[in-house]
């Protein structure tokens, strides 16, 4: 009888015994426990993970391409064009070669005149080939589809570990340049 | 079946085991669902971003910490530590997906649900009515574990 007392007693514990709003506190003091230990899991992890982030992001898409790391963003900003008119001197200037790294299709249906295909996805199989044309010194414009996009940033840096010096990112991508009525190649 | 297991209370299957393997399917769920999120919260950063539906300020802080709320209520229902906590936590967490997948669906807006990983290959990903039936069905064992009240297998009580 004993062994059975202790059993609906360690049972009535389990499913908070007692009146219904004791059960209550004891159920919400044990969410804020469990919630509590996530929280501070995730704040330590993410400050002692390499691959952490800043508490607060970059998320305005007027001030530049949105991003969780406002950290590596900073750095970005010696490297971009922030406007389709600086682009477009750019293009004006004609030394540039402008990379457009959205997918084949989006290259197919639109792209900066003069512009190559080097979609991030297949980025490993055609690096080799490209960048075997190219003196390091050829300034390179990356670009995709505007500021929600990073993959311009992504293959800038790729092209700037491969020795590349003279790469910089269009931020405002194809969207900014059809937006102010600029040429459009297709192939 | 023991007194405890026909408490007027218990839940209508009032048999621990299928509590139990109700536990381990929810909890082993959500441990899954937070590994994408924990290894890379830069994309799921962006991932919430694309529901447009949270202020900037609380985009990044939401990505750090909903992979471990995932993960924690997860383990925590699996090893049997306050599941009633844990498993009304994943009510509320699937009530706000619901809530946000319905938003989206409504206004027409595309976004990546980020539910079980990122990208168009995510697993899971479907339609935004797939998304609502399985976040329902899983809301519906959420709320089953939190009811059960006959006696639960392997638990690991404190104090």
């Amino acid at each position: 009888m004993r062994s059975h007392a202790l059993a609906v007693a360690d049972s009535l514990r389990e499913v908070g015994g007692g009146p219904a709003i004791f059960r209550m506190f004891d159920l919400i003091k044990k969410m804020l426990v469990l919630l509590t230990v996530a929280a501070g899991l995730a704040l330590l992890v993410n400050g002692l993970s390499p691959h952490g982030i800043p508490l607060i992001g970059q998320w305005d898409a007027e001030v530049g391409v949105v991003t969780a790391d406002t950290d590596t963003a900073a750095l970005w900003m010696d490297f971009e064009l922030s406007s389709p008119q600086a682009a477009k001197q750019v293009f004006d200037a004609g030394h540039a070669l402008f990379v457009d790294v959205r997918s084949r299709d989006m290259f197919a249906a639109g792209h900066i005149p003069g512009a190559v295909s080097l979609p991030l996805g297949d980025f490993d199989a055609m690096v080799e080939a490209f960048a075997a044309k190219l003196p390091p010194q050829q300034p390179i414009i990356t670009y995709c589809s505007g500021r929600l996009c990073q993959d311009s940033h992504t293959v800038a840096q790729l092209l700037m570990e491969r020795g590349l010096e003279n790469v910089v990112v269009f931020i405002d991508g194809f969207p900014g340049w059809i937006e102010n009525g600029y040429p459009v190649a297709t192939p | 079946m023991d007194t405890l297991s026909r408490h007027p209370d218990a839940g209508w299957w009032a048999n621990g085991w299928v509590d139990l393997a109700l536990r381990w399917l929810l909890g082993g769920l959500f441990v899954l669902a937070s590994v994408h999120k924990i290894m890379d919260p830069a994309e799921f950063a962006k991932i919430i971003f694309g529901y447009d539906l949270f202020p900037a300020v609380a985009i990044n802080l939401i990505a750090i910490i909903l992979p471990y709320i995932e993960l924690t209520a997860g383990l925590a229902l699996i090893s049997g530590v306050y599941p009633r906590a844990a498993a009304a936590i994943l009510s509320g967490l699937l009530l706000g997906f619901i809530l946000a997948i319905s938003i989206n669906a409504w206004r027409g807006h595309v976004f990546d649900c980020g539910c079980f990983a990122s990208g168009e290959a995510a697993l899971w990903q479907g339609t935004p009515g797939w998304m609502l039936g399985r976040n329902s069905f899983l809301l519906f064992i959420a709320w089953s574990i939190s009811v059960y009240r006959g006696q639960r297998k392997i638990l690991v009580r404190f104090g």
